[in-house]
């Protein structure tokens, strides 16, 4: 995990104890996980009581920092030793360290299960196609149109019903028993590389 | 024992891709197609070329087979094998004989390769199994319907609210490097306008995105920068601040160049006004276009505030015209006047762009004749002062002339007064030269040393910058290989035990060496009793050689004692006898037991069954030929 020159710099004074004490330090952090996570745009996150005795530049510098961190840390989905190796280098010591993850899982768990909520942040950037929920099927038996006398021939209505982005939306189309088979062998193909392709 | 090395080498020959049945785990169990299947494989991973034109299933036909069998034999002798081996080694396979092939095709094996095609290396892999794991971790969760589904299933099953990625500039509360981070009103604003970075942002998901992107732009043009300075920037010989700003320089000449080559047309023509007057406009649109909307705060340059001023001032003035228009068009007759009015404009405009045409370029033929005016004014300036100087000097001898005599004196006394001077003036320099030269000479000689110390230095500086960057490089790809290696072994199935065998190998070097002293103490035994047979038998030669000649000297004398010689000969003849008989015994005792192991390994052989088999095989040869030679006759 790089870190860029100024949140190194924002961090190091996070961490700094001539900068923070030991009663600021757990507020400022968790003013900077809360801000991620609940206080969305609200530009009075960091007026805290605690915190008034503190330079106001550089408070906003170490929350633009920390919060980067942290983006950071989810980015690459790190995990404890990933986190607490980058912060020791950027002279933390344990306890601000074991402070910090605390706070993270802390934050994390209020809302949903474990580090869910974090995961579902960064995940909610992105496309994908759509999710397929249900099927309904119907099996239909032409015997005749305008052109033929006689058809007598089986077809499927099969209706997919999708979800993108919450957006239901269903997908109709009508095929021959041997269309189907097709789909159905293709599905099966599809299956089976997702399957050779987890088994690198 | 056996069982441990045949474990070994079956599951060898499954890596290769034999396959091999669950219940075979012994050599002893393998038929003659899984061998020459195994076989095959082995050969086909050792030598590619050789192995590519062996089949690894036997034909049905015994011709066929026996071809096979020769071709394989021929193959593994190619690849090195030492041992006798023939098609009989495939087809009438014996124990042993199929154990040391295999024991010596596995040895063959390349094992660097087979590793290395098992974990290949680098950032595409360790994304590779990324991928693969969490698709495995995908393909775990068991399906539920949409109506019940967790926030885990979000993300695979039902595809939870998705944003793009859409980034939004936003401003830094740390100091950028440059001047403006000393400027009062910058740090007030910082202090008290600026809201905290997670609060510049409309919504959640550009905020992620934005602080995710506005860090790796910081992280890319810090590399970026770190490039630059180790290329060129230390060559330079300047300090940071004084290289970046000769480059800033260097550019905004560059701009200024660009935009006076680009503004010079319009002056050309009046018509060619309009051109660069778009094309400004464009540049400005494009400028504007790539501007971010109006509340999100932005990054105080000075640029941008102009920017900013020019832009509200023209939408304003778009502002105050519009509702004139929107009067004007109510009426029809307006509308033509208008359009009269229009084209009266125009025709006065083209005389009034005719008219700028000519005055710009009558404004140049002044400019060009004033600048020659100023040239032939500055000539006459220096011609006259040359004059006034002539001047003066003519006047001041005129003063002198009245009183020549006295005058020429005193001017004399003068001259050689000031010659005296100037000889005094030339050798204090003299004096004072030397030293000074010298000086010079010393502070060059240290200037060039300093040069090249320098430049030494510089070299130095860079060749570490280099070996910090390579072995930076090299510990991240270890860390990366070390991760790598990590997960394989979490992932690496624990029932081909490394201990175990570690284990094994030790207990049977322990026994080897423990078999070993054996030897050597029963080595010993032997020799020790070689030794006393043969002091035994010295001994028994000395003692008969004694006794005879002393039984021999009395024989001549008694008859009795010549009774007693013959006994004592034949008694040692016997006895001769007798130890021959023992050792005959003993090699035949030896010989014995070589021929019984011989008989077992035969009988291990499974010769009687084999020949039998090699019987059946014959016949069925018979039978082919017969068949073919019916054929042939029909045909």
């Amino acid at each position: 995990m790089e870190l860029s020159e100024s949140v190194q710099r924002g961090l190091q004074s996070l961490g700094d104890q001539t900068v923070l004490d030991r009663c600021s330090f757990p507020v400022v952090v968790d003013a900077c996980f809360r801000s991620l996570l609940f206080s969305r745009g609200d530009p009075a996150v960091l007026d805290l009581p605690e915190l008034k005795h503190l330079d106001k530049i550089l408070l906003k510098q170490i929350h633009a920092a920390a919060t980067t961190f942290i983006l950071e840390a989810v980015k690459h989905n790190a995990d404890k030793s990933t986190i607490s190796f980058s912060l020791e280098e950027l002279t933390f010591n344990t306890e601000r360290v074991e402070t910090f993850y605390t706070t993270r899982r802390k934050v994390s768990n209020s809302i949903f299960g474990p580090p869910f909520s974090f995961f579902f942040m960064s995940s909610s950037i992105g496309r994908g196609p759509a999710h397929i929920k249900d099927v309904s099927w119907r099996l239909q038996y032409q015997m005749k149109n305008g052109q033929l006398d006689k058809v007598n021939e089986p077809f499927y209505l099969i209706s997919l019903s999708t979800e993108t982005g919450g957006a239901s939306e269903d997908v109709d189309f009508s095929c021959t028993a041997e269309q189907l088979q097709d789909l159905v062998g293709k599905l099966k193909d599809a299956a089976k590389s997702v399957e050779k392709a987890s088994q690198v | 024992m056996m069982e441990e090395v045949d474990r070994i080498l079956i599951h060898a020959l499954r890596q290769v891709g034999t396959e091999v049945d669950e219940d075979v785990d012994s050599i002893r169990q393998f038929t003659s197609e899984l061998l020459v299947e195994g076989v095959v494989r082995c050969i086909r991973v050792i030598d590619p070329g050789l192995g590519g034109g062996l089949a690894p299933s036997l034909p049905p036909g015994m011709s066929a087979r026996f071809r096979v069998g020769m071709s394989l034999a021929q193959a593994c002798q190619d690849v090195g094998y030492k041992g006798e081996i023939g098609y009989q080694t495939f087809l009438y396979s014996s124990e042993p004989e199929i154990r040391s092939l295999l024991m010596f095709l596995v040895e063959k094996l390349p094992r660097e390769s087979a590793e290395a095609s098992a974990q290949p290396s680098g950032k595409s892999a360790v994304l590779q199994r990324a991928i693969a794991a969490a698709i495995r971790a995908q393909l775990d969760l068991a399906w539920v319907p949409p109506n019940c589904s967790l926030p885990l299933h979000c993300e695979t099953q039902s595809g939870g609210v998705l944003n793009s990625f859409y980034t939004q500039p936003l401003s830094s509360p740390h100091c950028t490097k440059g001047s403006e981070e000393n400027l009062k009103e910058v740090k007030e604003y910082r202090r008290d306008v600026l809201p905290p970075v997670t609060a510049q942002f409309s919504s959640s998901a550009s905020m992620v995105a934005s602080l995710l992107e506005q860090h790796a732009a910081e992280l890319s043009a810090a590399q970026e920068w770190d490039g630059e300075w180790k290329s060129q920037g230390l060559l330079s010989r300047l300090t940071p601040q004084e290289y970046r700003s000769r480059k800033l320089a260097r550019l905004q000449k560059r701009i200024q160049e660009q935009l006076r080559s680009a503004a010079q047309p319009s002056s050309e023509s009046a018509f060619g006004v309009s051109r660069p007057a778009s094309d400004l406009m464009d540049v400005l649109q494009s400028f504007r276009a790539s501007a971010p909307t109006e509340h999100v705060l932005k990054k105080g340059t000075h640029f941008t505030h102009t920017q900013k001023f020019t832009f509200t001032q023209e939408a304003a003035a778009a502002a105050a015209v519009t509702p004139i228009l929107s009067a004007q068009e109510s009426s029809g007759d307006v509308q033509l006047r208008q359009q009269e009015e229009l084209s009266a404009l125009q025709a006065q405009f083209q005389q009034l762009c005719s008219d700028v045409d000519h005055l710009a370029a009558d404004m140049r033929r002044t400019a060009v004749t004033h600048a020659q005016v100023l040239d032939e004014l500055k000539q006459r300036e220096l011609g006259n002062t040359e004059k006034e100087e002539k001047l003066q000097v003519k006047k001041k001898t005129i003063d002198l002339l009245p009183e020549a005599d006295n005058n020429v004196i005193q001017l004399q006394s003068l001259v050689e007064a000031s010659a005296k001077r100037v000889v005094n003036l030339a050798s204090q320099w003299e004096k004072r030269r030397a030293p000074l030269i010298d000086e010079h000479r010393r502070l060059k000689e240290i200037c060039s040393r300093q040069d090249l110390d320098s430049s030494r230095k510089l070299s130095e500086i860079k060749s570490l910058h280099e070996k910090i960057h390579v072995s930076t490089e090299e510990a991240k790809k270890k860390e990366e290989t070390y991760k790598q290696l990590l997960t394989e072994l979490e992932s690496l199935p624990q029932d081909a035990s490394r201990s175990a065998y570690t284990q094994r190998i030790l207990e049977i070097v322990s026994n080897i060496k423990k078999q070993k002293e054996e030897i050597t103490k029963i080595l010993s035994d032997t020799r020790e009793l070689q030794k006393e047979i043969n002091s035994l038998t010295g001994k028994l030669d000395r003692t008969f050689a004694v006794t005879d000649e002393l039984v021999f000297k009395d024989a001549k004398k008694d008859e009795s004692v010549r009774k007693s010689y013959k006994y004592l000969a034949a008694l040692h003849e016997n006895c001769n006898q007798l130890i021959q008989t023992i050792e005959d015994t003993g090699t035949i005792l030896r010989e014995i037991r070589d021929l019984e192991e011989q008989i077992e390994t035969e009988n291990g052989n499974k010769t009687v069954a084999n020949l039998e088999r090699i019987l059946d095989d014959f016949k069925a040869i018979r039978q082919e030929n017969a068949a073919l030679a019916a054929k042939v006759k029909e045909g």
